[in-house]
């Protein structure tokens, strides 16, 4: 099943944000809210991981289940996580497709990367001194 | 030492009230702050000094050493790209927009990818907005589209809207209706009158159907649109032709979503049909402290307010093409200096990659995931809390930041300044 993916601010991701490199920025930027019934259909429970793929990549992330999204609509605090799986075509405009991302979502044992793994994964260094 | 009416260098919000308690130069109380200001206040994270990759190895380096890299790599790119700006004050943005026509780069900032398409349609239909002053005192309908103040500018209905005290009003909190527009219900949405749960990439179909009711074509509607019950749509427009001044603000959930800029283009014209009713104003929800003013002072430099291309010796300005994200996923730039901002937080993985690929370079305070990505970083002084300068407010109104305690860092336009003149140098314009 397509689900659709937004993204945007929330407080924790926002509270974080000079502290990027962090384990809150990561829980923060990494969970995938999703649907009671959507969780119920992929067989699984809230808290466990997903992998969530779209035309432009795929990444692990943590699901919590909330009542406040359609079913079939998933959504994940604007960061790196949701980047991963966004792509760079603007339609001409600039603007890339931030928000209504299709996507798929299978259930998965894969652990949920860092921010220094996603950045190393494109060709990055991590800095962690 | 208590330092009083501070402006919170953080969202575009640009709160003015904030006091702070400072004991041996560190901050160490904060007060009127929400959580997000408050965070940056009292964060103790920072880069020390310089770095620089050697080997493939990060190592500390002197300024000198930092800045005489980055004139070399920006002198001998040719296709340079400059972005960012929206975490520094305006004195710094115009060292920048000088930066850029010397070496002939590309010059853009996080407009790009927050209203970008909001000031597209601007430049369509214009902008019949306001100061939120405005807003505070006369507004009895506020409509929040496509954004999510509670977690994004956590004291914007505090301190211009739903639980602000007007002047005109005996009671703001019951005098005023709320409607949210959202995919999801938000914190926002909880607290409105009218929630409308638009299905996504629904909102231009919904600002259709409202402009045709508020025409008086409501025949033309039909029963459900973009899973929103007409009914609903017509209590909306009825509380619209009722107030007495409606304030629209809009945010990322409408310039996002595909349509983009023509979403935004409905939106005016939608507040257009209503100032045939009533008064109303429409305003975006601008994100970053100075993301505002980077658009005013490269407009009064370049004479366009974000991506301006300055290859061709002159200022060259088409979204679609001088954008980041466009001149990015075609693997133009051949190196980039980005300066307050984090694009390794914020951009698609495929336009990170290419940065990673090319000699990049960072000023900022702060590790974070662009520093990743970089071949030098340059840690600088955090504007509003070290550094003065001019900002900008989400509706265009300049607040000056203050200096609250002292420090040893060098400020942007300092860092700046030497580049441009090492540059300069280098081209053999000195």
């Amino acid at each position: 099943m397509t689900y659709t993916l937004n993204s945007g601010r929330v407080i924790p991701q926002g509270a974080f944000v000079e502290h990027k490199i962090s384990q809150g920025y990561r829980e923060a930027t990494s969970v995938l809210f999703i649907h009671p019934m959507d969780l119920f259909q992929l067989g699984i429970e809230s808290g466990d991981k997903v992998r969530v793929t779209s035309a432009a990549g795929s990444v692990v992330l943590r699901t919590e289940e909330t009542e406040t999204l359609r079913e079939g609509c998933v959504f994940i605090a604007l960061g790196p996580y949701a980047n991963a799986i966004t792509g760079g075509y603007s339609h001409g405009t600039g603007m890339p497709d931030y928000k209504a991302i299709p996507v798929e979502i299978e259930p998965t044992d894969d652990p949920v990367m860092t921010v220094w793994d996603l950045m190393e994964e494109i060709g990055g260094l991590r800095y962690d001194n | 030492m208590i330092i009083e009416d501070v402006p919170c260098p953080f969202c575009g919000c640009l709160c003015d009230d904030i006091t702070l308690t400072i004991k041996n130069n560190r901050i160490v109380g904060v007060e009127n702050c929400c959580v997000l200001g408050n965070a940056k206040y009292l964060s103790k994270q920072r880069l020390k000094h310089p770095i620089m990759r050697k080997e493939g190895k990060w190592v500390e380096v002197s300024f000198d050493e930092a800045i005489e890299e980055t004139a070399r790599i920006l002198s001998g790119a040719t296709r340079p790209l400059l972005y960012g700006w929206s975490g520094t004050y305006n004195e710094a943005q115009v060292t920048a927009v000088h930066l850029a026509e010397e070496l002939g780069a590309l010059i853009d900032s996080t407009t790009s990818v927050c209203h970008n398409p909001s000031i597209l349609a601007i430049q369509e239909v214009g902008h019949p907005g306001c100061t939120l002053g405005q807003v505070k005192n006369r507004a009895d309908l506020v409509i929040y589209w496509g954004c999510n103040p509670i977690e994004a500018h956590p004291r914007h209905l505090s301190r211009y809207t739903t639980y602000a005290d007007g002047y005109f009003f005996e009671n703001t909190v019951s005098d005023r209706k709320v409607v949210v527009v959202d995919v999801r219900e938000s914190e926002t949405a909880k607290i409105a009158d009218e929630f409308i749960q638009v299905k996504p990439g629904g909102d231009y179909l919904i600002l259709s159907a409202l402009r045709a009711m508020v025409r008086g074509r409501g025949d033309v509607v039909p029963a459900t649109v973009a899973g929103v019950k007409k009914e609903q749509l017509q209590r909306v427009v009825d509380l619209c032709q009722k107030a007495r001044y409606g304030a629209v603000f809009f945010g990322l959930g409408v310039s996002m979503t595909r349509g983009k800029y023509k979403n935004i283009r409905n939106a005016i014209e939608l507040v257009s049909e209503l100032n045939r009713k009533t008064k109303f104003t429409i305003s975006a929800m601008r994100g970053h402290y100075n993301v505002y003013g980077f658009n005013e002072v490269l407009t009064w430099m370049a004479g366009y307010p974000f991506a301006v291309d300055f290859s061709r010796g002159i200022a060259f300005y088409n979204p679609g093409e001088t954008t980041v994200i466009d001149v990015l996923a075609r693997k133009e730039p051949d190196a980039c200096l980005v300066v307050a901002s984090d694009p390794g937080a914020h951009f698609p993985k495929t336009c990170i990659e290419h940065m990673a690929a090319i000699p990049t370079i960072q000023i900022d305070p702060c590790v974070n995931p662009t520093t990743a990505l970089c071949q030098v970083q340059i840690p600088v002084a955090i504007t509003g809390i070290e550094v003065a300068g001019t900002a900008y407010r989400m509706d265009g109104v300049p607040i000056r930041m203050k200096k609250v305690v002292e420090t040893e860092f060098p400020t942007d336009k300092q860092i700046l300044d030497r580049i441009c003149e090492r540059v300069r140098e280098l081209n053999g314009n000195g």
